[in-house]
C-alpha cells in the first residue's frame, strides 16, 4: 500500500510499504477512505517530537471501511464504515472505566519511554512517535486499529466522509476544550488560536451556551472562518491592537468568563515568520508557547476558567501563578478523552447543527502530501485544513 | 519433559531476604536497596480483576511465557517446583524454581534452587480501596554475576526493568486478554539510525504472545 512516511526532520516521502495485518485479537484492518493532516503533525515534520524513527507512517485522523477483524472483535464486521479516534483505549483498565480514555494504561507498548521522559504514560496514539506507542498512522491506504471493539465509531447514515472525518480528533478536541471552560449560559469566552481545533472550540462554545465568543489570531482566512461561526475577531498582529486591552474593552473591564488556549497545537507555525536556524526555532517554541497561556491567565475574569487543549510537552517558564491564585481561577486541560464525545457529536452533525467540512481548504492525494506539509508549515496558500483521498491518483483529487 | 537441574553453578544460595509488603504496622516501607551483590526490583499495579483470578493466572507457572518477556518454556517438575528456560539468539539460561509460600488469592513467594539463575520473588494480591480492583505488588531479587548479565543479554533489558515490564504485560493480559504490540506492523525503510533507535527504545524485545498456548 501507499503511505506517508517520516524519513527525518523536514523529510517526508510517500512510499510503497507492506499492507498491515492483524496482530492481536482485538485488531481490525481498515481500508482508509479519507484521512487528514493535523496541525500537530507539523510538529513531527519539524522534528520537535522526540522518538520518531525513519520509516514511521504518519497520520492520526482517519476513517474508512472495515476490511478484516480479529477474533475478539464482535461489534464490527467487514464493510462497516467507521471513524477512528486518534487515542487508543482498551476499555477495561481503571482509567477507561472512569472514562478517562486518553489515560488508558494498556495501549502503549512503549510506556517505559514516556515514563522515563515524563514520569507517567498516557494511551497509545496513531502515527505520533515511539514514545506514544509507535503505532503506524493513517495517512495510508490501510491501517491496523488495535482495540477496535472500543474505539471506532460506526457511521450508519449516508453522511459523506468529509462531514464526519473530523470526529477522529479536532472536533472532539475543540469540544472538550469548550466543555473544560465550564461555560454558563451567556458567558463570554475568549479563544486564542483559530486553527482547526480553535474553530471547533468556537463552534462548541456557542453550542454550550456562550453569549459571546472572542477569537484571537492573525491569519485572515482563519479569522474569517471564525466570524462565519459568529465570533468577534481580534487580529493581534494589527499594529495598535493589544489583546489584553481588547478583552477588557469587550467585557466592561472584567475579562472573559473563560479563556481557552487553542494555540499549543500550532504555536510554532503561528509564531515563526521566516526561516530561523533550528536551535533558535526550538528556543522560540519553548518561550513562546506559554506566552498565550500567560495572556489567558492575565485576561480571565476573577473566578473564571482557563482551558488548555493545546499540547504542552515540557516545562513552562514564568507562568503568572500569583494572578492565577489571586483571582481564584480554575484550570482544566489534557489530552482529549475522545471516546466520550464521538457519538454525541456525530448526533449533532446528523441533526445539522454543524457541518465540519466547512474547514476544508485543500483536497489532495497521498503523493501530494509531502509537498502540502511544507505548504501548510510555511503558511502559504491559505491552508485551513488538508484532507487526503488515499485512493485518488495524482491530479484527480 | 525437563529433568530437574541438580547443580547450582552460582555457589551462593539465594536467601529470600525481604517481603513485597509496602506497609507494615501502618508504616510505609521503602523498597530494599541493592547491596551485597543483590539487586531488587519492587513494582506495583492496579488491575481490574479479582485477586483470586490474578492469583490463579500467576500461579499457573506453565502459562508464564504468555506474558513474561523472552521466556521460552516453563514446565512443572513437582508440586511446587518448575523448570524455567529463557532463550534468545542462541543464548540460553535455565533454572529450577520452587514455591516457598502459597496463599491462594493472596500471595506467592518463590526462589530458584538450581541452574543458571539465582533469583527469588514474591507477589502479593490486595483488594484495592474504593472498589478499584486488585493492587498487585511484586518484589524480585537477583544475584549479580552470570545471571544478571545473561538475563540482560537474553532479555535486552536489565532485570529491574524486565520486572516492571512483565507486571505491565501481566496487567494488560489480565484486563484485556492481549498485550499491546507494534512488532510486525508496516513501515518504510528504517535506515541505520532507525535500527539503532529500535533497539534503544526496547522495541527489539519480543512482546510476549498473550493469547497463544505456551
Ligand atoms: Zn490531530
Ligand atoms: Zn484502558
Amino acid at each position: 500500500m501507499k503511505a506517508v512516511c517520516w524519513m527525518g526532520t523536514g523529510k517526508l516521502e510517500t512510499l510503497n510499504v507492506p499492507d498491515p495485518t492483524l496482530l492481536n485479537p482485538h485488531d481490525a484492518i481498515i481500508k482508509i477512505t479519507r484521512t487528514a493532516i493535523c496541525g500537530s503533525d507539523l510538529h513531527l515534520y519539524d522534528g520537535f517530537i522526540p522518538t520518531m524513527e525513519a520509516g514511521d507512517i504518519l497520520g492520526h485522523e482517519f476513517m474508512g471501511l472495515i476490511e478484516e477483524v480479529g477474533n475478539d472483535v464482535t461489534n464490527l464486521k467487514r464493510g462497516d464504515r467507521v471513524v477512528v479516534p486518534f487515542t487508543i483505549a482498551c476499555g477495561n483498565c481503571l482509567f477507561c472505566r472512569k472514562k478517562l480514555w486518553s489515560a488508558c494504561d494498556n495501549t502503549n507498548p512503549n510506556s517505559h519511554l514516556m515514563e522515563a521522559a515524563y514520569g507517567y504514560s498516557g494511551s497509545g496514539l496513531f502515527g505520533y512517535s515511539h514514545m506514544m506507542g509507535g503505532y503506524a498512522g493513517g495517512q495510508a491506504q490501510y491501517a491496523r486499529v488495535p482495540f477496535a471493539n472500543v474505539g471506532p465509531l460506526k457511521i450508519e447514515s449516508d453522511l459523506p466522509d468529509e462531514k464526519v472525518l473530523f470526529l477522529s480528533d479536532i472536533f472532539p478536541t475543540g469540544y472538550m476544550a469548550a466543555e473544560n471552560a465550564q461555560i454558563q449560559p451567556g458567558d463570554t469566552v475568549a479563544v486564542w488560536g483559530c486553527g482547526p481545533v480553535g474553530q471547533f472550540t468556537i463552534a462548541s462554545a456557542f453550542m454550550l451556551g456562550a453569549g459571546r465568543v472572542i477569537a484571537i489570531d492573525r491569519f485572515p482566512e482563519r479569522l474569517k472562518l471564525a466570524r462565519s461561526l459568529g465570533a468577534i475577531t481580534v487580529d493581534y498582529s494589527e499594529e495598535d491592537v493589544n489583546v489584553l486591552t481588547a478583552l477588557k474593552d469587550l467585557t466592561g473591564g472584567i475579562g472573559p468568563d473563560a479563556c481557552i488556549d487553542a494555540v499549543g497545537l500550532e504555536a510554532h507555525s503561528t509564531e515563526l515568520q521566516g526561516v530561523y536556524d533550528k536551535v533558535k526555532t526550538s528556543l522560540l517554541l519553548e518561550t513562546d508557547r506559554p506566552g498565550v497561556l500567560r495572556q489567558a491567565i492575565q485576561a480571565v475574569r476573577k473566578g473564571g476558567t482557563v482551558s488548555i487543549p493545546g499540547v504542552y510537552g515540557g516545562l513552562l517558564d514564568k507562568v503568572p501563578f500569583g494572578a492565577a491564585f489571586g483571582k481564584g481561577i480554575t484550570m482544566k486541560m489534557g489530552q482529549t478523552n475522545m471516546h466520550n464525545y464521538m457519538k454525541p457529536l456525530l448526533e449533532r452533525i446528523e441533526q445539522g447543527q454543524i457541518d465540519p467540512s466547512y474547514l476544508i481548504s485543500h483536497r489532495i492525494t497521498l503523493d501530494e502530501a509531502p509537498e502540502m506539509y511544507k505548504v501548510w508549515r510555511d503558511k502559504k496558500d491559505n491552508v485551513t485544513k488538508i484532507v487526503i483521498d488515499p485512493w485518488a491518483e495524482k491530479g484527480s483529487a | 519433559m525437563s529433568h530437574p537441574l541438580m547443580e547450582k553453578p552460582n555457589a551462593e544460595q539465594v536467601l529470600f531476604s525481604a517481603s513485597a509488603a509496602v506497609v507494615m504496622d501502618g508504616r510505609y516501607l521503602a523498597p530494599p536497596q541493592d547491596k551485597d551483590g543483590k539487586i531488587w526490583a519492587r513494582t506495583s499495579a492496579i488491575v481490574q480483576a479479582d485477586a483470586s483470578e490474578l492469583y490463579a493466572l500467576w500461579r499457573d507457572v506453565e502459562s508464564a511465557p504468555k506474558w513474561q518477556e523472552q521466556m521460552t518454556s516453563v514446565r512443572r517438575i513437582g508440586d511446587v517446583t518448575s523448570h524455567w528456560v529463557m532463550e534468545s539468539d542462541g543464548e540460553k539460561i535455565e533454572w529450577d524454581s520452587e514455591i516457598l509460600a502459597d496463599e491462594p488469592g493472596k500471595r506467592i513467594a518463590w526462589r530458584s534452587i538450581a541452574g543458571d539463575s539465582s533469583n527469588a520473588g514474591e507477589v502479593i494480591f490486595d483488594t484495592a480501596p474504593g472498589d478499584r480492583g486488585t493492587l498487585v505488588t511484586v518484589l524480585q531479587e537477583f544475584h549479580l554475576g552470570k545471571i544478571a548479565n545473561a538475563w540482560e543479554t537474553i532479555v535486552g533489558r536489565n532485570p529491574k526493568q524486565s520486572v516492571i515490564e512483565n507486571l505491565r504485560h501481566f496487567k494488560a493480559f489480565a484486563e484485556t486478554g492481549e498485550i499491546p504490540r507494534t512488532q510486525g506492523q508496516p513501515h518504510g525503510p528504517r535506515g541505520i539510525i532507525g535500527k539503532m533507535k529500535k533497539s534503544l527504545y526496547g522495541e527489539t524485545i519480543t512482546t510476549p504472545p498473550a493469547e497463544k498456548a505456551s
